[in-house]
């Protein structure tokens, strides 16, 4: 009774840290909420799903868009295909003599049923169009020996299954253009299933799509999904490099010396309202398209914010420190080598750690400009064929990425400068382990170093 | 201690970011998602171009960006409808053609609304494209064919990949693109349908391989086995028994399904070498290349597009693909 009370209680403290199991649990339950939601939003028939997602969809006569599975309509619109689509096999049935078809429209009926193959896994996603396979699983749904469940025929349609199966099974066992028959085949009837909106796919399908991205060898001349990742990470990372590279060290003298303060910030002050993107013309105009203008987009929009993150940090310095340093009579470059830098270091590390997620904000824009490139490229691509659930993927992946590199980095922070006193428990084991033998050498020559 | 330590370390830092590789030479060409020119990547794929010894670079591009690319000097070679090649011949950098792809033979499309059936039921209502090139031209000629003034609708200028989108938030009633394009506008909004395709007006759109007049000079012998392989792969694509490979590699291009893809290659006449021959004929009506130039440069110069009548025959030369025809036999 008592532990269970317990557990309800002391979550809601003024001003007061809860229990580290707690903050770990709470930090999961902000990840999964989110998903949560969107796994109801997605499961939950009843809620939203305006559209009708395509399973099985057939080419209507004079009417040239083609609709394949997958696709998101409405369901008036849905409801005319199933309507136009019966009004033409009975048509069929009806004339005598029945009228001429040309074979290939025939073997593009046929391939009616790959997306049930593709759906079953028994036929990979690239082989939408192996005949051969598709021949054959008209045979096996018609006789009974394959069922399909996921989506699972319709009546309907496993009548019209058979039917087909009928006028073709007599002329060959095996599937050969030449021996499809010369009359039409019956279409079969679209299939769907509430869905919503084609911007909000649902979890399951954007992992797959995601998986098979990942996954794909990409046609010649293409980039593949790794490639277009470390693509977008080199013009990021080098961006931020030639950003710290020019502006650490200008921040750093901008703290120390008043002059250079005086002579650089309020330029740079007034430079950093200029958003970086108004210089992407200008920046490709230069320097040609290729990543040189993404990697200068980068380091625009990095390089103001960090001088004067830096000089402030340096301001923050310890008075103390300095003076102390000056008593025991440090020459001015002793003082900015040896006190300077050493103790502004900590806060430096944590400057640039967060400036670095600064640098992320402005990838999709440097990818943008010029010739399209990386991830974004991708994002751009399949956002405008409108195939959300490949564009989430990447979106996620840019997020995973910058939380994970902080996470890490926010990490070291405390192996590397232990005396901040930020380490965690084991980060501190760690360092321990690391420092070992030097503990132990450093033993040893204390011990040899005491006359005994 | 002296801050001056610094600057040279910054020097070097900045003539680190300017500098890039410089490496060039093979044949630099621009292609973008026409099926008449992602054609070529037919070519690309199978290897055409190695077997005929010539080292090119395609480089793939949105349409505009291409032909800005062309003008900036980035490429040597473009693929362009007649029409854009005038206007950028006029406001950019002047190219010549030595070879015809297609003729648009239903991909330019003004698609509507459900609700607007005709080009008369446009009055008033907004038009989404992309101003001053090829789907403008096709939207001019539409209603000046159907006799309605070019003032009476109002076009919302719109880049030709961004006006699906456009269509479906119903920010337009109207818009005018080719495929992919107007294909994914005809999915994004069920219902609606063409109501002027160019198969209305055949050859006012013809599609072309331009390149600058400096590089065909220096390096004719090159663009010779360049319209060598493009006749490879034109007789490739015209051979039905190839017609799911054709699809396979096209469609993978522009990021759509092969089924999806099919009506594209309707609506686009590839030509052959037997065929092309009359299109470099001379007449005033729209059969021949320098027929529908004329008509166009009539248009862009009526509408303001540009000032001045171009000269056209500077911009046609038909002797490489003639050349190759009498090699194969083919009397001019």
């Amino acid at each position: 009774m008592r532990p269970l009370a317990s557990l309800f209680k002391g979550w809601f403290l003024i001003r007061r840290d809860l229990s580290s199991s707690r903050r770990l649990f709470l930090t999961a339950v902000s990840f999964i909420l989110p998903l949560a939601l969107w796994c109801f939003v997605s499961y939950v028939d009843w809620i939203w799903h305006p559209d009708i997602k395509l399973q099985l969809s057939s080419e209507r006569e004079g009417n040239s868009t083609v609709f394949t599975a997958g696709d998101h309509i409405s369901p008036g619109y849905y409801q005319e295909m199933v309507v136009a689509t019966r009004a033409e096999n009975t048509r069929l049935l009806a004339s005598t003599p029945p009228p001429k078809s040309s074979k290939r429209a025939n073997q593009k009926l046929l391939r009616q049923l790959a997306p049930v193959a593709i759906s079953h896994d028994w036929l990979p996603y690239t082989e939408a169009q192996n005949d051969a396979v598709i021949y054959h699983l008209w045979r096996d749904i018609a006789t009974g020996t394959k069922v399909p469940t996921d989506p699972a025929l319709t009546p309907e349609n496993l009548d019209i299954v058979k039917q087909n199966w009928a006028q073709l099974a007599p002329l060959a066992a095996d599937f050969s253009l030449a021996s499809l028959p010369e009359t039409p085949l019956l279409k079969l009837i679209p299939q769907g299933l509430p869905a919503n909106p084609v911007y909000l796919p649902a979890p399951h399908e954007v992992w797959r799509s995601g998986w098979r991205d990942f996954k794909a060898t990409p046609p010649e001349g293409e980039l593949s999904m790794t490639q277009r990742y470390q693509h977008s990470l080199r013009v990021i990372l080098l961006g931020f490099f030639w950003a710290c590279v020019i502006g650490v060290p200008i921040g750093i003298l901008c703290g120390v010396f008043d002059f250079f303060s005086k002579l650089f910030e309020p330029f740079v002050d007034f430079f950093r309202y200029m958003p970086a993107p108004t210089f992407s013309t200008l920046l490709v105009a230069v320097l040609l398209a290729g990543d040189a203008p993404k990697i200068a987009l980068v380091f625009i929009g990095t390089v103001f914010q960090m001088i004067l993150v830096v000089s402030k940090t340096t301001r923050l310095l310890d008075p103390s420190l300095l003076e102390a340093a000056q008593t025991l009579g440090a020459s001015p470059r002793q003082m900015l080598t040896r006190v300077v830098i050493p103790g502004i270091l900590p806060n430096l590390y944590n400057d640039l750690r967060i400036l670095l997620g600064w640098a992320w904000t402005w990838l999709v824009i440097a990818e943008l400009i010029g010739v399209k490139s990386g991830l974004t490229e991708f994002i751009e691509t399949q956002g405008r064929f409108r195939n959300f659930d490949r564009v989430f993927p990447v979106i996620i992946l840019i997020g995973v990425t910058g939380f994970v590199t902080d996470q890490i980095l926010s990490w070291l922070h405390g192996i590397i400068f232990p005396w901040t006193g930020r380490g965690n428990p084991i980060a501190q084991a760690f360092l321990r382990f690391l420092f070992w033998p030097f503990r132990q050498l450093s033993k040893l020559s204390d011990r040899a170093g005491t006359p005994t | 201690m002296n801050p001056n330590r610094f600057l040279p370390l910054m020097v070097v830092a900045m003539l680190g970011l300017a500098c890039g590789p410089g490496r060039a030479e093979p044949l630099k060409i621009g292609y973008s998602d026409w099926p008449g020119w992602v054609a070529w990547e037919i070519g690309i794929q199978k290897g055409w171009f190695k077997e005929e010894g010539v080292e090119v670079d395609f480089q793939w591009f949105d349409y505009v960006p291409s032909m800005d690319a062309y003008v900036s000097g980035k490429i040597d070679a473009v693929g362009m409808t007649n029409g854009d090649a005038l206007v950028t011949g006029a406001t950019g950098k002047p190219s010549v053609a030595f070879l015809l792809n297609d003729f648009s033979n239903g991909n330019d499309m003004v698609v509507a609304a459900p609700g607007i059936e005709t080009l008369a039921d446009l009055k008033g209502k907004k038009v989404g494209l992309e101003e001053g090139f090829v789907p403008h031209l096709l939207l001019l000629s539409g209603l000046e064919k159907a006799g309605i003034s070019a003032d009476s609708v109002t076009v919302v200028n719109t880049p030709t990949n961004e006006t699906p989108q456009v269509m479906a938030s119903k920010a337009v009633d109207a818009i005018s693109a080719w495929q992919p394009s107007s294909g994914q506008a005809l999915k994004a909004v069920p219902g609606s349908k063409p109501i002027f395709t160019s198969a209305d007006a055949p050859g006012i759109i013809y599609d072309l391989m331009y390149v600058s007049p400096e590089s065909l000079e220096k390096r004719r012998a090159d663009w010779m086995k360049v319209v060598k392989v493009w006749y490879r792969i034109a007789d490739y694509i015209r051979d039905e028994k190839n017609l799911d490979d054709v699809l396979k590699i096209l469609s993978a291009r522009v990021k759509v399904t092969p089924e999806e893809y099919e009506p594209f290659l309707k609506g686009t006449y590839i030509l052959t070498l037997e065929e092309v021959i009359k299109h470099w004929g001379q007449s005033d009506d729209l059969k021949t290349i320098i027929g529908s130039s004329k008509k166009v440069d009539d248009f862009n110069v009526k509408f303001g597009v540009y000032d001045k009548p171009q000269d056209l025959a500077k911009y046609l030369d038909p002797s490489l693909t003639l050349e190759l025809a009498k090699e194969k036999g083919i009397a001019p």
